[in-house]
């Protein structure tokens, strides 16, 4: 009897993992046809239409330090939109990994407009998660974008892409610890072993070391990129490169940890708050140029308001609020100007208006060729991950 | 009546195991599937049941994981080297300062480990004083550093896993009936000994949960290694992160889990085998009698 007892016992609990397995595996099946990647989208690329007046709500994701304290409140007041302003990138890579899924799916999670990368704006693109913009909607944009932004190489009519700000990647300097450095090629100099740490950033520092050693980034091949992974990989291997970092190159600088490092222009001029030893000094060979942009995903549930944030910066009195805190180069014509009278020494900073001269040996931000791309990825991944 | 209560061990089971079959059966099996597609995220990945996937994340990453499992075996080592003492002393010396020192053992947790982790960056920073002191004394060479080095990485792993064995090892000594002590000095038995021989395996199970607590959670760590290690320190979390995130090799980087994953019970099995099962459980006969 009672072991009959246990006999029932035992089967319900038999039929309750059986019942469990079942549904874990027809699950598991419909994974099978797993949605990771595989754009299909391509080709056919929908315009994000306008609608009459902007209403309602507006949800902008950009990367932090990018924004002054006051532009976002003015805009709402001004426009009668409610922004949800988020500094919740850090990393295209990142943001990318973060987002895909929903945007494989036509969904943007809520978000009008994201700011990226030329090469990442070019990536999802390609991929179908970016709509273009409806340009008769952003009169403010075309009219006030300077020259040199107007048609890069991988939107050359701006049909999807409008910049945030640009920048330029260099190097920063400890001043009082290594006032000599003025070429890339001192990264590899002894004197500064274990005091030199590099950007984690593929398309950043691989062409600066292509250009010290005198090759042109934008038609590098595979295998010119491959050997300046080596070379790096060598560097860090010995000692000489302390670390190949993301933004945290900051940390170490203030700290005094390192001396020398491959970094974005306008954190240098952060860095100078604290300690005005720390400069953006121009390599001789040139920088790298590059830009962040406005873009609007897949599914961006309000475009018409979407276009109203990017004619408000795109006004040179707001532009000027935005320039002054974040020290990038700004997109926007007329700011000069404006600087010329409210505060002269910005007017004059190399690093907001880069002139001609200033940049003469720089390159647009290049990317690792069509063939044999991965293995170029792969290989700095390799010595990002010390392997 | 009878049925009921037979029931009732099942019944309790059930959310475990519900959640367990949700939360752990499930995203493994999504992610077995995972481990064996092919493709890029521009082309899609589709199941080709490609099993190399797993042989391929061994032979490119082998530095790697013989990293992690050097880095976690030596800070498992250290922490069991100065967790033990000092469970020792909080359990049978610490008089009315247990609660005191117990707290002080678990406070660390109050902070975020993120945030813990990252303020040794602070301590341990080029021109600190601790890192001169330490040059000082010739522990450090003069042109030498402590933050992204090997050692710090390791620190890092031993401070914020020691909690992990100290726990283990203090509730099994706190446990221990003292008389077993008394007995042995009356029997003649040196200080020594009666550790050796009494002490020590009795608490065994809390230096072999202790063990396990900390090396587990060490292997696939990625935070020390990213926070106070260079690149030339990466793990193999620091490596599934960079596959996920950066080359959005998907494959590669579930394959890579499940490599970690087989590796870890491998090791812990061997030890556990090692070690003795009882240690871990308890002896079979003491819980036949209790």
């Amino acid at each position: 009897m009672q072991a009959d007892r246990a006999g029932t016992a035992g089967t319900s609990i038999r039929r309750v993992f059986v019942a469990t397995w079942v549904i874990v595996a027809t699950l598991a099946l419909a994974a099978c046809g797993s949605d990771l990647g595989g754009g299909g989208r391509e080709g056919e690329v929908e315009t994000a239409a306008a609608e009459g007046e902007a209403s309602g709500d507006l949800f902008v994701s950009n990367w932090p330090f990018y924004i002054d304290g006051k532009t976002v409140g003015e805009f709402e007041q001004e426009s009668g939109l409610s922004v949800e302003y988020k500094e919740d990138i850090n990393d295209n890579n990142a943001i990318f990994a973060k987002l895909q899924p929903r945007l494989q799916n036509g969904e943007s999670e809520g978000r009008d407009i994201l700011v990226v990368t030329d090469w990442m704006a070019k990536k999802m693109y390609d991929l179908g998660y970016l709509q273009n913009f409806d340009k008769s909607a952003i009169p403010t944009v075309a009219e006030n974008l300077v020259p040199n932004l107007q048609s890069p190489s991988f939107d050359p009519e701006r049909e999807y892409s409008a910049p945030w700000q640009a920048g330029m990647t260099g190097l920063i300097v400890d001043k009082s610890a290594a006032p000599d450095v003025t070429s890339i090629n001192d990264i590899f100099d002894p004197k500064y072993k274990g005091k030199v740490t590099v950007l984690s950033e593929l398309r950043d520092t691989i062409p600066l070391i292509m250009k010290a050693d005198g090759v042109d980034v934008e038609n590098a091949t595979a295998d010119d990129w491959l050997a300046a992974i080596d070379k790096l990989d060598a560097a860090v291997g010995s000692g000489q490169i302390r670390d190949v970092t993301g933004n945290d190159y900051v940390d170490d600088l203030a700290r005094g940890d390192a001396t020398v490092a491959i970094g974005w222009s306008g954190d240098a001029v952060q860095l100078q708050a604290d300690n005005p030893d720390i400069e953006f000094v121009m390599p001789d060979e040139g920088c790298i140029i590059w830009s962040d942009n406005m873009v609007i995903p897949v599914g961006a549930p309000n475009p018409t308001a979407a276009y109203e944030f990017m004619n408000y910066v795109y006004e040179p009195d707001n532009q000027a609020q935005i320039a002054a805190y974040n020290s990038y180069v700004t997109p926007v014509s007329g700011v000069q100007e404006i600087f010329q009278e409210e505060d002269p020494a910005l007017a004059r900073s190399e690093l907001i208006f880069p002139s001609e001269d200033y940049q003469q040996d720089c390159s647009t931000q290049p990317n690792p060729p069509t063939d044999g791309g991965d293995e170029v990825e792969q290989a700095f991944e390799s010595v990002t991950t010390g392997g | 009546m009878t049925s009921g209560r037979r029931r009732v061990p099942y019944l309790l089971l059930a959310p475990g195991l519900l959640w367990l079959a949700i939360f752990f059966v499930l995203p493994l099996f999504f992610m077995g599937i995972i481990a064996v597609e092919e493709g890029s995220l521009e082309e899609g990945f589709s199941l080709t049941w490609r099993f190399a996937n797993f042989t391929d994340s061994i032979s490119r990453f082998d530095t790697q994981f013989v990293r992690s499992f050097i880095y976690a075996g030596i800070a498992t080592a250290l922490c069991l080297v100065i967790a033990y003492p000092l469970a020792y002393a909080i359990a049978f010396k610490a008089g009315r300062w247990k609660n005191a020192l117990l707290l002080a053992v678990i406070a660390p947790f109050f902070t975020t480990y993120l945030i813990r982790t990252l303020a040794w960056q602070t301590i341990l920073f080029d021109n600190s004083p601790i890192v001169d002191a330490l040059k000082f004394v010739g522990a450090v060479p003069d042109d030498g550093r402590v933050l992204d080095t090997t050692g710090s990485v390791i620190a890092g792993l031993t401070y914020n896993f020691l909690p992990f064995m100290i726990l283990p090892i203090y509730a099994s000594l706190e446990q221990m009936d003292r008389r077993l002590i008394e007995a042995g000095r009356d029997l003649y038995s040196s200080a020594r000994t009666t550790f050796l021989k009494v002490t020590l395996p009795i608490s065994m199970p809390g230096v072999i949960a202790g063990t396990l607590l900390t090396f587990i959670p060490a292997v696939g760590d990625y935070i020390n290694a990213d926070l106070l290690g260079s690149s030339n320190q990466a793990m193999i979390g620091n490596v599934v992160q960079g596959q996920y995130l950066d080359i959005k090799d998907y494959p590669i980087a579930a394959a890579l889990s499940f490599v970690l994953m087989a590796m870890i019970l491998v090791v812990v099995a061997v030890y556990i085998k090692f070690a003795g099962s009882e240690a871990l459980m308890g002896d079979e006969e003491e819980r036949g009698a209790a």
